[in-house]
């Protein structure tokens, strides 16, 4: 996040969260000044269909419209990250909403008349709008990829057949979980600035470093060069990496030699924006008698959209990750990824286990009931512990996975005796539980390293900088940097400034995915702070000071001396026991891991099948808690967001691939009046490797939250739901066919 | 003829041409008086980051036609008391209220019009007086918590 307004001399604010309440943040829409020339999209009304022509002439006739550009404008640009196969924009388009030509002009009127007066003709192609249509379609979506599928994965860990004898009883079944959209608050928004044969990139991303990297070698192409500037970012949740938007803003930038800037209206953000990856899985699971969980199979299919994006790497999370829950003896995933004609699919918060989950942790309560064992105990008998290697590889440092077991039994068993079951013929009352894990980075997202960097610098002003390409996405890390360097140099945070992913200043960033930034960039900043103090008591020295001087001090003196220039230092944070995962995801992939049990009451209206919540409980093993208000945020925020996931969010897609709800009023997100009281509980873990023992709380609250609710609705009517979202229809239907 | 419109924005007249008559009011708050702190989220009245008060009352400015309000006083988050906003941000801080801050502001707004109007909607409950705010971070509770705390 970078300081929108101009360096200040006097005292900045005293926290981003003040700054962006008062209404004085600054996301990129509100950086585009007047007189900056407006950049749309003709997108394709087909799933499937090839581009036979394209005449701009009537577009560059209306007045106000300045340039036009077409597919052709980007020949042997295709986007993606790490697997590139998306067209800036398409000669065929494969989504309903892809954009194939773009248009620039002078205001926005012009801007709309320009785009309706393109002739673009199609011919239209077969399309297939589902795993089970693309798996038959006999036209490929990518000339590649003959079968639609982009990727295969096998895992098979431990002696299969030794475990498959020792099981006394299966549970088995097929899940289905949808695609639903990241639906942040702030809609795509791309502004380019023209600075001579610099182009600066005004967009909020997780990852400016890696943006820059990418964007630099094609505009190179053009003479040009490019750093981003990473403005307040309004929520992602794992949508905002590249996109097409980028590309088509900078190519008018350089051309027209001008600022140029496109925001999408939140009806285009949704058609064209990105989604969590839908999942067909079949899954069983094997336990002995006396509850050993032994042996677990998963198959799963997995809806990639049109473009692949992280598809590859969230699929292999949802067919291996939730396995480490437990001490299983032998596993066998086997996975595909399939190209299908819906939007795009991207990671989003929870990188797949929020999918496996809903099937894992459904079936794992079914084994507790079929073996007479209560779920949670079931659970702890066969928990991960410190000091496990998982069949998977994860080598479990800290793990208070079992304290967030024992946490959830006593809440819920209070619950129940402070509410005992009452005889309604309306109303039906269950309890659920479920697990989840996650890890913390990702070594095996970037083949070169997983490190983060992070620079302190004294301005002249006696400003400290902290520089990093570690970004906010609003989860509180210009605060959590600001703080743990406020608190080891025993600076007031008012001496302190935030850059955070500024490509021209700050040091190289992964940025901010899979919950690593408070871990990795805490990590880097800590140590940024151990030099920095050095550097200070040299400099003490030196100018006549006391060795054992104030920080403050030393930087007070090296302002007035005009010795500012010596004082800075790159911290950095590169884990050494990682490994990099093999082609089926073996390895230890994170520096720590993080584990979870939820709990939830839920009250279920049999007359209309509607759900309600009544009560949640979250417990997680996140290391020590660096800021409580901050971690419940995220908890809470990600229970929400689950909620949503298993009762209402969904992208609804009509026969022809054109989503039906592309907005909030049609795709359900929580409002207010759905707010659920969320019990939020930490356990005592501390991580020697992580920031003053954190480990991270991103992801993990949104992981158990659909197969929570599942088990409470199972508990409380006695129908096993399968298919996501749970909504008061399927819910009836399921009462009046099983219950 | 009449070249301008007089907009009373925040307690000053504003001018600005009478080409946005037609316009979105959210349209001319941002791209010509260049209040920022007015968001848009959604531009079809359903998430509430563009509320401003039109002669005191809530409204989303993403559903207004700039002539029609050509009468109206109307406040943004700049337009606020000073000491109103520097009490709500504290307090919002202080409980954990803001995640990425995109709808905070349409929630200050909503905030500052239950401050200064009085007490019948006192006793309603928060989650059906802010039902028109979307927030996809926090999940709700503790903006609630932190707008108890206001009251």
């Amino acid at each position: 996040m970078s300081e929108i307004q101009p360096p200040v001399q006097g005292p900045v604010s005293a926290t981003r969260a003040t700054e962006r309440a008062r209404g004085l943040a600054r996301y990129a829409a509100d950086l585009i000044l007047p007189g900056t020339v407006l950049v749309g999209v003709a997108r394709s009304p087909h799933a499937h269909a090839r581009v036979i022509s394209i005449d701009t002439k009537p577009a560059l006739e209306i007045p106000g419209v300045l340039a036009v550009l077409t597919p052709a404008d980007f020949d042997g640009i295709e986007l993606g990250h790490p697997d590139t196969d998306e067209p800036v924009l398409t000669r065929v388009a494969r989504y309903v909403g892809e954009a194939v030509v773009a248009v620039a002009a002078s205001d926005q009127d012009s801007l709309l008349r320009g785009i309706e007066a393109l002739h673009i003709d199609y011919q239209v192609l077969p399309h297939a709008c589902s795993v089970a249509d693309a798996l038959t379609l006999d036209q490929p979506l990518h000339a590649a990829y003959p079968d639609n599928v982009v990727r295969r994965f096998n895992a098979k860990r431990g002696d299969w057949q030794a475990a498959e004898q020792r099981v006394s009883t299966w549970v088995s079944g097929t899940f289905q979980t949808q695609a639903v959209p990241h639906a942040y608050l702030e809609p795509r928004a791309t502004l380019v600035r023209v600075n001579g044969e610099l182009l600066e990139l005004v967009t909020g991303s997780h990852f400016p470093s890696v943006l820059a990297e990418t964007y630099r070698e094609i505009v190179a192409g053009w003479g040009a060069q490019l750093e981003v500037v990473t403005p307040d970012i309004g929520g992602s949740f794992g949508a905002k990496w590249e996109h097409p938007t980028h590309l088509i803003c900078l190519a008018f930038a350089h051309r027209l030699g001008c600022d140029v800037a496109m925001v999408l209206p939140r009806r285009d953000d949704m058609i064209a924006g990105r989604t969590r990856l839908a999942m067909r899985i079949q899954m069983r699971i094997g336990a002995t008698d006396d509850g050993e969980l032994v042996a677990k199979e998963t198959v799963l299919w997995a809806d990639n959209g049109a473009y692949s994006a992280h598809g590859p790497a969230v699929t292999l999370a949802a067919a291996i990750r939730m396995d480490n829950l437990y001490r299983f003896s032998a596993l066998n995933a086997k996975a595909q990824l399939v190209y299908t004609n819906n939007i795009p699919s991207e990671c989003f918060r929870g990188f797949g286990s929020p999918q496996s989950a809903f099937a894992q942790e459904q079936l794992i309560d079914e084994l507790a009931e079929r073996l007479g064992i209560d779920p949670i105990e079931l659970r702890r008998r066969n928990a991960v512990r410190a000091g496990d290697t998982t069949l998977h590889g994860w080598q479990v440092g800290s793990c208070g996975f079992t304290e967030c077991l024992d946490a959830i039994q006593q809440r819920v068993q209070a619950h129940q005796h402070e509410n005992p079951p009452s005889i309604n013929s309306r109303y039906r009352f269950g309890y659920g539980v479920a697990a989840g894990t996650h890890g913390i980075s990702n070594r095996g997202y970037d083949r070169r390293f997983d490190r983060a960097l992070l620079s302190l610098v004294l301005a002249p002003d006696g400003m400290l900088c902290i520089e990093s390409g570690e970004v906010e996405i609003g989860c509180g890390t210009v605060d959590l940097f600001g703080a743990i360097v406020a608190e080891r140099l025993k600076l007031d945070r008012e001496r302190i400034r935030v850059v955070l992913g500024d490509t021209a200043t700050v040091p190289y960033g992964l940025g901010c995915f899979a919950s690593r930034t408070a871990f990795f960039g805490g990590r880097a900043a800590l140590d940024a702070s151990r030099q920095f103090a050095r550097a200070c008591s040299h400099l003490a020295i030196e100018i006549g000071l006391p060795a054992k001087a104030s920080i403050a001090t030393v930087i007070d003196t090296a302002v007035a001396v005009g010795r500012t220039t010596e004082l800075r230092a790159t911290g950095r944070y590169e884990p050494k026991h990682v490994t990099l995962p093999d082609e089926s995801g073996y390895g230890n992939t994170s520096p720590a891991y993080t584990f979870g049990a939820h709990a939830c009451c839920v009250r279920i209206d049999i007359v209309t099948g509607l759900t309600n919540v009544v009560h949640y409980w979250a417990a997680h093993d996140t290391g020590r808690v660096l800021n409580l208000q901050r971690a419940r945020g995220q908890v809470v925020g990600g229970v929400h967001q689950g909620l949503g996931f298993a009762l209402a969010e969904t992208t609804l897609v009509d026969n022809h691939g054109r989503l039906q709800n592309p907005g909030y009023l049609d795709d359900r997100v929580a409002t207010f009046a759905d707010a659920v009281p969320v019990e939020c509980i930490f356990t005592s873990t501390f991580e020697q490797e992580g920031p003053n023992g954190a480990k991270s709380i991103a992801e993990p609250p949104i992981i158990p939250v659909a197969a929570c609710v599942a088990n409470a609705i199972h508990n409380a009517t006695g129908t096993r739901q399968r298919r996501l979202p749970m909504t008061p229809e399927r819910i009836w239907r399921s009462l009046h066919t099983e219950g | 003829m009449k070249t301008q419109l007089t907009l009373r924005v925040n307690g000053a007249p504003r001018d600005v041409p009478l080409s946005f008559v037609g316009r979105r009011l959210l349209d001319t708050l941002r791209l010509e008086l260049g209040l920022m702190g007015v968001k848009e989220g959604c531009g079809e009245g359903d998430c509430g980051a563009c509320t401003v008060l039109i002669d005191g009352e809530p409204m989303c400015s993403c559903l207004l036609l700039t002539g029609v309000v050509e009468k109206c006083e109307i406040t943004t988050i700049e337009g606020l008391p000073a000491a109103f906003l520097t009490r709500f941000s504290a307090i919002c801080a202080e409980y954990g209220a803001v995640q990425c801050g995109y709808c905070t502001p349409g929630i200050a707004v909503m905030a500052a019009w239950l401050h200064a109007g009085g007490t019948e909607l006192g006793d309603q409950p928060i989650s059906k007086l802010f039902a028109g705010n979307l927030c996809r971070c926090t999940g709700y509770q503790q903006i609630i918590e932190a707008l108890t705390a206001l009251r």
